[in-house]
């Protein structure tokens, strides 16, 4: 009697099963990254707007990247990509690729440039959520793509910061490969 | 460097392929079937077919002695195939897994054989006499996810697991009366069975495709879908390893390795070719692609007449045939194995892939 009451269907049975992932906290599978608070972050960024003031472009962008805060919550993160966002717009597009190809050349460069891609990536999506007008702005259209309009209207600064960041996209691709793109898919390391 | 040996069977995917130990026969997973082809001059020709799965076959493996054939299929059985004067005649293997097998490989013994599966756990299969039954044990803790390769070190006790949890595992398979002590070594002295003799992880922790144990099995290579190859050099039981080196590269992740002496590993996958790498403990490197790639005949080979050159931009807007990669591969390369040579220096490797063909390579 009780059986044929029971709603079978809505069990959730792998809570059931000591066995099942869902019992199982994922998070230390991977490598566990220190946690930074928001303070240390915004000291951080005050101090590379420092080099990035005397001129030293290169030395901030090395500087941003190498302290990647991992393990800092939402907030932290985007202060710091804030700044690196803000790095990558102040270097002129001739300047990329000699920057790059010294960063790739140095010691961990390889990894250093696979931190610039997630910083990348991480900023195409954020200026494609972040438009001005909101969600509205994106409109589906009938090729099945998505397409941010009213680009005169008030989205000029992120198509202006989209361009900047898939110029720098082409030009970590010719240096370090499409290994770096596969690596931004694979890590755990988010930013 | 003769020019590699291209056999393209037909226009499928295989999902793993084998030779015998004389390489006359070969071995390859097919849909649901194993595809068995027999070496005449300088090509193979379809000899036999293996039915019985019902669902894909992920792996297929001949024992080089005995001349036997696994394979295991995404129906979650595995057959060994035995030659009989009738044919080829499979017993059943229970693996008792409630997902999909994902790749097998007998052991160098040849006494019994690895399955991994998506059930989050490894079958080490061997024969029971007394029962005529082949036994399955299970390799279960601590993985947290799907096998996705299997590779045996020399002492036919001590396998390595690939898994998409982004673990590389190295564990003790062994199993009282069918093998022999092992001798001590870099991985351990006592070794029972499901005994984790060392567990690692890249920076990325991503899905680890292909593991190998060098020829003397003292250490370990396994390629991640983040594009690296990593070699782990232990230094002794319940150490931290000597050295562990991960090489990012720029292609896209490998699939499959192998390693061609202590110091030389060739590995290949998305990129359609396959990588000479080359290192030690201080550090590895990208030595270069396999594939020489100024081939006669595959790229701007022919000339081509001005009518031609015209007649192509008229028809399709341009003159090159750009449909074809300039590798001998046209997809992603799944499988990679040693072909001849022994554990000193392969001579030659062979490799597999989506596009059906089945390349016998020179080194």
């Amino acid at each position: 009697m009780t059986s044929v009451q029971q709603n079978w269907r809505t069990i959730n049975v792998d809570a059931l099963d000591p066995d099942s992932p869902a019992n199982f906290d994922l998070s230390t599978l991977t490598p566990s990254a220190p946690s930074v608070a928001t303070a240390d972050v915004q000291a951080l960024t005050a101090q590379i707007r420092q080099l990035l003031r005397g001129g030293d472009f290169e030395g901030a962008l090395r500087g941003a990247l190498d302290t990647a805060p991992y393990g800092a919550d939402g907030r932290g993160k985007e202060i710091h990509l804030a700044t690196v966002i803000e790095i990558l717009q102040s270097i002129r597009q001739s300047e990329m690729s000699p920057i790059l190809s010294r960063i790739y050349q140095s010691e961990g460069g390889s990894e250093v440039l696979d931190t610039l891609m997630k910083y990348i990536y991480r900023g195409m999506a954020l200026n494609s959520s972040h438009t001005p007008s909101g969600p509205k702005a994106i409109s589906p259209q009938p090729t099945g793509f998505s397409q941010i309009s009213h680009r005169s209207l008030g989205g000029d600064t992120s198509g202006q910061a989209m361009s900047v960041l898939l110029s720098w996209h082409e030009k970590v691709v010719e240096i370090a490969g499409p290994g770096s793109i596969a690596r931004v898919m694979t890590d755990r390391r988010t930013v | 460097m003769a020019p590699p040996e291209v056999h393209h069977l037909f226009h499928h995917s295989i999902a793993d392929h084998s030779c015998s130990a004389d390489r006359k026969t070969l071995a390859v997973a097919r849909e649901s079937n194993v595809e068995l082809y027999t070496r005449s001059g300088n090509s193979y020709v379809l000899q036999d077919e293996l039915t019985g799965h019902d669902k894909l076959v992920t792996g297929v493996d001949i024992a080089p002695n005995s001349g036997r054939i696994v394979t295991c299929s995404q129906d979650r059985n595995a057959y060994v195939w035995e030659p009989s004067p009738e044919g080829w005649k499979p017993t059943l293997v229970l693996l008792r897994i409630n997902r999909a097998a994902t790749c097998v490989r007998w052991s160098p013994s040849e006494t019994k054989f690895a399955a991994g599966s998506g059930a989050r756990l490894i079958a080490i299969c061997h024969f029971e006499e007394e029962d005529n039954w082949w036994v399955s044990k299970h390799l279960k803790k601590p993985i947290r996810s799907t096998i996705t390769s299997v590779g045996w070190h020399p002492n036919s006790v001590l396998l390595a697991a690939g898994s998409t949890d982004g673990h590389a595992r190295v564990f003790s398979s062994f199993i009282k009366g069918i093998d022999a002590r092992p001798e001590p070594s870099v991985w351990g002295e006592r070794l029972p069975f499901n005994t984790v003799c060392g567990e690692y992880l890249n920076n990325t922790a991503g899905w680890v495709h292909g593991v190998a144990f060098s020829p003397s099995g003292d250490s370990l290579a396994f390629v991640a879908h983040d594009s690296s190859l990593t070699v782990v050099y232990p230094s002794g039981p319940e150490q931290p390893p000597r050295a562990i080196i991960n090489l990012t590269t720029q292609m896209l992740p490998f699939l499959g390795l192998i390693w061609i002496t202590e110091n030389e590993i060739v590995a290949a996958g998305y990129d359609c070719e396959a990588y000479k790498l080359q290192g030690d403990e201080q550090g590895w490197q990208l030595t270069g692609s396999v594939e020489a790639k100024t081939r006669p005949g595959i790229q701007d080979g022919r000339e081509e007449s001005a009518l031609n050159m015209f007649r192509q931009m008229d028809l399709k807007g341009k003159t090159k045939d750009d449909t074809k990669l300039t590798t001998v591969h046209q997809n992603t390369i799944g499988t990679v194995r040693v072909h001849a040579g022994g554990p000193g220096g392969v001579t030659k490797f062979s490799t597999s892939g989506v596009d059906g063909r089945f390349v016998i390579w020179n080194l």
